[in-house]
């Protein structure tokens, strides 16, 4: 783990009481700059957060601020719209990061084999990761257009009632399910590609003489090899998806009925609609806990793999 | 060309090979051509007029094709000051990103101080906390420092971020020591050994970094939108999507504002778009 573990002999030998001594104030002073954003901007708001959800905070005067103990997350408990939002949010997890992880490894398999131009493929499923959300949003919405779009136009063609997307309860989620898979899979795609790239071509030709046909050799050596690489797929896309935000903000408001509003939404709303910061910071609090879970649970899976 | 006669030489396996190999290029096609349709309809609807746009049917191609909208938004919206916002924030906190991180970094795995191991840590612990889950009370400080609708107000967070010092540490650290050794010898102070060969030698990793900084914080949506209150002061993702909720139904218009929001990073990704896939590949080695 350690860098000074591993080189501390060799530099060591070098070292006298001075030199250790200098190089204490330059690894200060080299440190500085960072750590004063990093404590700022990162350190400080996160403790501020607990705190703050713990009062009934007044943002003029938070000296008058109104202690209410753990009083935020019980009303949390018992707040309908929270346990909307948190189940609109695992239901876009629940969509999204199968979606991706799949659709990624699939083309990854494809643009792997032997096929022409493999470096434009490569460029072309990647490339939507580059736009921001709001350009990826703003397409898809004139694309799902019930009366302009695309999409209807050519469902138009072979079915009588094509759904009516981001306006339909039943398929506004699903709908901002499609167009996230579209926008980040080229992430993935890229990590999976790569760890397809390196899984070493022997293990291929013994499972080949052992009689294993595809599905054997795709059971047997791709995945497992690469697990590390799919593990880290389906947590970063876990952690972006319980922050979704910019999606159902700009193409449905969270609407039709309230179906599509996420736990950031709601604490957006909470705090800068309602003026409600404790409430908010306790929101935020929630939502670290659920992205720490993840990446704990991540780190007892991968941790046999590690050593 | 080469692949199809290597197959045909093969006579027995002919029909397995090329009916295969055609599938696997007929899928992967045309899964590139769906990924695609969003961009023919962005760039074609932009230069329509705003009739054809809405009218009924589906004409990819634009007749006539027209600058109309084009020069309504640039005429019409802020959208030139949004550019200037978006490119300057972009670029300090690109220069920002690689100045502290590769500072921290150096003094993290080439200097040996007692609590640096500690600092590592904590910093790579703090990636568990996305940035921005605790937008309340950032936002309050940065409103108590005063920073609000200024460029500082998105930088400065963006910048406190651990990703780009953990990626420099861990490059940083597989650089040979023996190298640092020979010159420390030759006196070399350690602040030369930071700019004149640890930095030089981590070129490519800093090229990756920065590209990737660039295009994410080019792209932030959230922060930018809550600290960005005047218009004058908005980015690009956000100036569009307020410019589209301005207007009534106005495709042509939100194409075209959409097309200069994506255009430069578009053509940023054509030019060096190896090395921005380096970067993704970069993440997902850790």
């Amino acid at each position: 783990m350690s860098v000074t573990d591993r080189f501390g002999g060799v530099v060591g030998k070098l070292s006298s009481d001075s030199r250790s001594r200098r190089e204490f104030v330059e690894g200060v002073l080299f440190s500085l700059p960072y750590l004063a954003l990093f404590g700022v901007f990162l350190l400080y708001p996160l403790v501020m957060g607990g705190y703050m959800s713990l009062f009934e905070w007044n943002a003029l005067a938070p000296a008058e601020s109104v202690f209410l103990g753990l009083e935020n997350y019980t009303t949390l408990l018992n707040d309908s719209q929270f346990w909307n939002a948190l189940g609109n949010t695992f239901y876009f997890a629940l969509l999204t990061v199968p979606s991706i992880v799949v659709v990624g490894l699939g083309l990854a398999l494809g643009v792997n084999r032997d096929i022409r131009g493999q470096g434009f493929l490569r460029a072309i499923f990647f490339s939507p990761y580059i736009l921001t959300v709001s350009v990826a949003a703003l397409v898809w919405i004139d694309m799902y257009s019930t009366q302009y779009g695309v999409i209807n136009y050519y469902l138009g063609a072979v079915m009588s009632n094509p759904p009516q997307w981001l306006q339909s309860r039943l398929f506004a989620m699903p709908a901002i399910a499609m167009t996230t898979v579209w926008w980040l899979v080229g992430f993935s795609f890229v990590i999976l590609l790569s760890a397809r790239q390196s899984v070493p071509e022997y293990l291929y030709e013994a499972a080949k003489l052992d009689g294993a046909g595809t599905w054997r050799q795709f059971r047997d050596v791709t995945v497992p090899q690469m697990r590390g690489a799919i593990f880290f797929v389906i947590v970063i896309n876990l952690i972006w998806a319980f922050q979704v935000y910019g999606q159902p903000y700009i193409m449905t408001s969270g609407g039709p009925n309230q179906t599509t509003e996420t736990l950031v939404m709601y604490l957006y709303q909470a705090a800068f609609n309602q003026r409600n910061f404790g409430y908010a910071a306790a929101i935020g609090y929630v939502l670290t806990g659920i992205l720490v879970a993840v990446s704990i649970a991540n780190y007892y899976f991968l941790g046999g793999d590690n050593e | 060309m080469s692949n199809t006669t290597t197959s045909r030489s093969e006579p027995f396996n002919i029909g397995g090979i090329t009916l295969r190999s055609a599938l696997v290029h007929l899928v992967m096609y045309g899964a590139a051509f769906l990924f695609v349709v969003p961009y023919i309809y962005m760039i074609s609807t932009s230069f329509m007029t705003q009739q054809d746009a809405v009218a009924q049917g589906m004409n990819w191609i634009p007749d006539p094709v027209t600058l109309g909208s084009y020069i309504q938004l640039f005429t019409g919206s802020q959208i030139i000051q949004w550019s200037i916002n978006t490119l300057i924030i972009s670029s300090l906190t690109t220069l920002l990103v690689l100045l502290v991180d590769s500072m921290i970094a150096f003094a993290l795995t080439r200097l040996e101080w007692p609590g640096q191991r500690y600092l590592l840590a904590l910093i790579i612990a703090s990636f568990m906390v996305p940035g921005f889950v605790n937008i309340i009370p950032l936002y309050l400080v940065v409103s108590d420092l005063g920073l609000l609708n200024s460029y500082l107000a998105v930088i400065l967070p963006f910048a406190a971020g651990p990703l780009g010092v953990f990626l420099l540490a861990q490059f940083f650290r597989d650089i040979p020591y023996e190298l640092q050794e020979a010159a420390q010898l030759d006196g070399f102070s350690n602040f030369r050994i930071y700019t004149r060969m640890i930095l030089p030698l981590s070129k490519s990793i800093l090229t990756a970094l920065a590209l990737f900084i660039f295009v994410w914080s080019w792209n932030q949506f959230l922060w930018p939108l809550i600290v960005l209150q005047s218009e004058a002061a908005y980015t690009l993702p956000i100036g569009v999507v307020v410019l589209q909720d301005n207007f009534t139904y106005q495709p042509a218009l939100t194409m075209a504002s959409a097309v200069v929001a994506s255009g430069p990073l578009f053509i940023l990704f054509l030019l060096l778009q190896e090395q921005l896939m380096t970067a993704v590949e970069m993440q997902g080695v850790t």
